[in-house]
């Protein structure tokens, strides 16, 4: 096991390194020189997302490290550059690629990282959770429904993991002492994931794949309102989690005839809690009312970020404890995309095949069942970084100038990836549900086949029928 | 892969180790448990962790033995590099105040169980002292998550993020 890991390990960083030296001297035909080059960052990028010989966040900084080497204005080959790039490249600046860490979706990101952290340090999590799961009674199913949009109203401002964790630590004590051959056990151990996977899709900020669709969105001038994302993803998520929740009582039917789930907690009501809860509400206003006064998303994300470290909400400690990583990790899709489209790569790549027939659903779905067998085995974040450029390059003549004909497919795409959930390693909320005991591999196995079915066939409906009146 | 993180106890009496293994049972699908009658066979299996690479997250150790006693067991692991983080618990009736001070200052002991001890107390306290080593030494808790305190492997999961894996 561990020699099989070795060995994909060196593989990857063998396979890595050879296509990023020899992909410039290769010479394609209809790539330009810089599309060569930004080959072999891409290849590069790719091999070590998907065999991750180093962690993943590093493939992303490693990424804009070669791109200011080799593709900018301060590249070490910049003397040579106009030899080298005889077509006429305009490097752009160098700035360009370290300026994707400042990319209003990347703030966004990060002033969502504050609120969530707020939210965590007083406690607003779990008092929401002992909140709103109360309407839902003591019926096993309800209980079970309940804890599935709880977390996911949750996941849906924090992160997927956080989420988990949160709720698993809530609920294990309580569940472990159900009966060991209750289904109902795995359906709540299932519950857990399943609402967080889900819930990340309904706002921007819930999971990084919609920050990788809302950036390669951007980047063709469509600049995508919170409150848009939300009024297309939350219906989905709805129905989604509602069928899933039938689904699951009917695979995982528990024989308890009464669960109730306790949660011992109390609205902290110091100052500083206060001050969390107000900030935290203010910005979620201002992000959904966004149409009405104007200020983009990743003006308002600032607000928290300024507020809840003056107020002393969030200290130094807690600024650290940030997953900076994550943050990296996107800005590092988002230079790779910059890349692709400036040298024709993308517009190359979309090329080597002939789509002739293809209408944009058919393209839908395709990228969609790639994006998502990929997603299952690799980071979500990942795969939608890897399609999101080809995708939108294939997309942007079929939408001719129209930016709803664009917004459908890219969002779709974007968001069956978070619909990928088959295996433990598909997402951290998995493995997390997996390592409490509760519930096993197959158990995943069902739910996913199940959610991922479900995603899949109302995404392609939703953005075939419902979405264009909404747009 | 996971690292192996073993429990190791010590006590002369058969009849207590067999209830200290009985109690910790539960543990050991994921903590192979480690028992020695005596000082010199606890070394004995610190050198076989060592040569294996296995680590050692907790032991628990009674004071008065025939040969070496406890205290002074837990004294020279304080000062060997590998053991130094392994979590310290003695499970004593006749420790002195003095030993029982030498163990806390010079052993960095994390928990006093006092013989005979409640129903239970054991296993608390060695899940406890497990989360606290597997936070000490930074590991991934994943593997272990299913044996620690909710609260203290809610504090563990903290530190993953929606782009772990």
């Amino acid at each position: 096991m561990l020699i099989r890991t070795m060995n994909r390990k060196w593989t990857g960083l063998f396979l890595g390194l050879l296509a990023l030296l020899v992909m410039p001297f290769l010479s394609l035909e209809g790539l330009s020189f810089s599309g060569h080059v930004a080959l072999g960052i891409f290849s590069m990028a790719a091999i070590f997302w998907i065999f991750e010989p180093i962690p993943i966040h590093a493939t992303s900084m490693a990424v804009i490290l070669s791109q200011v080497l080799l593709l900018s204005d301060q590249s070490v080959i910049s003397g040579r550059l106009k030899l080298l790039h005889p077509e006429g490249y305009t490097a752009p600046a160098f700035t360009q690629f370290y300026g994707t860490l400042a990319n209003p979706i990347i703030i966004l990101f990060l002033g969502g990282f504050a609120l969530a952290a707020a939210a965590e340090k007083y406690k607003l999590d779990r008092n929401l959770t002992r909140v709103l799961l109360k309407p839902f009674g003591t019926r096993p199913v309800m209980v079970s429904l309940g804890v599935m949009v709880v977390t996911a109203i949750l996941s849906a401002f924090m992160s997927n993991t956080a989420t988990t964790a949160m709720m698993m630590t809530v609920a294990i004590p309580i569940v472990a002492a159900v009966s060991r051959d209750d289904p109902f056990r795995r359906l709540i151990g299932l519950s857990i994931p399943v609402g967080a996977n889900i819930g990340g899709i309904a706002t921007p900020i819930g999971t990084p794949p919609n920050a990788v669709a809302l950036a390669a969105l951007a980047r063709q001038g469509v600049i995508v309102p919170f409150s848009t994302w939300m009024m297309l993803a939350t219906p989905l998520v709805v129905v989604t989690l509602l069928l899933s929740w039938w689904g699951m009582c009917r695979i995982f039917p528990p024989r308890i005839e009464r669960f109730e789930l306790r949660i011992d907690s109390t609205f902290d009501r110091s100052p500083r809690a206060i001050a969390a809860y107000t900030v935290f509400i203010v910005t979620v206003l201002l992000w959904i009312t966004e149409k009405l006064h104007g200020i983009p998303s990743g003006v308002v994300a600032f607000l928290p970020l300024v507020l809840l470290p003056a107020m002393g909400v969030l200290e130094k400690k807690d600024i650290r404890g940030f997953s900076w990583e994550v943050l990296w990790l996107v800005a590092g899709g988002i230079s790779l995309g910059l890349s692709l489209q400036q040298t024709g790569l993308a517009v190359w790549m979309v090329g080597q095949v002939s789509w002739e027939g293809f209408s944009t659903t058919g393209l839908v779905v395709l990228f969609s069942l790639v994006g998502f067998l990929v997603a299952n085995l690799v980071s979500h974040t990942v795969s939608a970084t890897i399609l999101m450029p080809i995708a939108i390059s294939l997309v942007l003549p079929l939408a001719g100038g129209v930016s709803a004909a664009l917004v459908i497919p890219i969002a779709a795409i974007g968001i069956i990836v978070s619909y990928a959930n088959i295996l433990p390693i598909s997402t951290p909320p998995n493995a997390i549900a997996l390592s409490t005991g509760l519930i096993e591999s197959r158990d995943l196995a069902t739910s996913g086949i199940l959610v991922g079915a479900l995603g899949f066939i109302f995404t392609i409906l939703f953005g075939l029928v419902l979405w264009p009146i909404l747009l | 892969m996971s690292e192996t993180i073993s429990i190791l106890c010590v006590d002369d009496e058969p009849d207590v180790l067999d209830v200290v293994v009985r109690e910790l049972a539960s543990l050991e699908d994921t903590f192979p448990l480690e028992t020695a009658g005596s000082a010199a066979e606890a070394r004995e299996c610190l050198d076989r962790l060592r040569r294996d690479g296995t680590g050692l997250g907790v032991i628990v150790c009674d004071h008065i033995m025939p040969g070496e006693n406890g205290v002074d067991l837990l004294v020279a692991m304080a000062g060997d590099e590998q053991w130094r983080i392994t979590r310290k618990v003695l499970l004593t009736g006749q420790a002195g105040l003095e030993a029982t001070v030498r163990a806390i200052n010079r052993a960095e002991l994390a928990h006093y169980i006092a013989k005979p001890w409640e129903n239970r107390e054991l296993l608390h306290v060695v899940r406890r002292q497990l989360g606290l080593y597997i936070a000490a030494r930074g590991l991934d808790p994943l593997p272990y998550l299913r044996h620690l305190e909710p609260g203290q492997a809610a504090a563990l999961l903290r530190h993953m993020s929606d782009a772990d894996r």
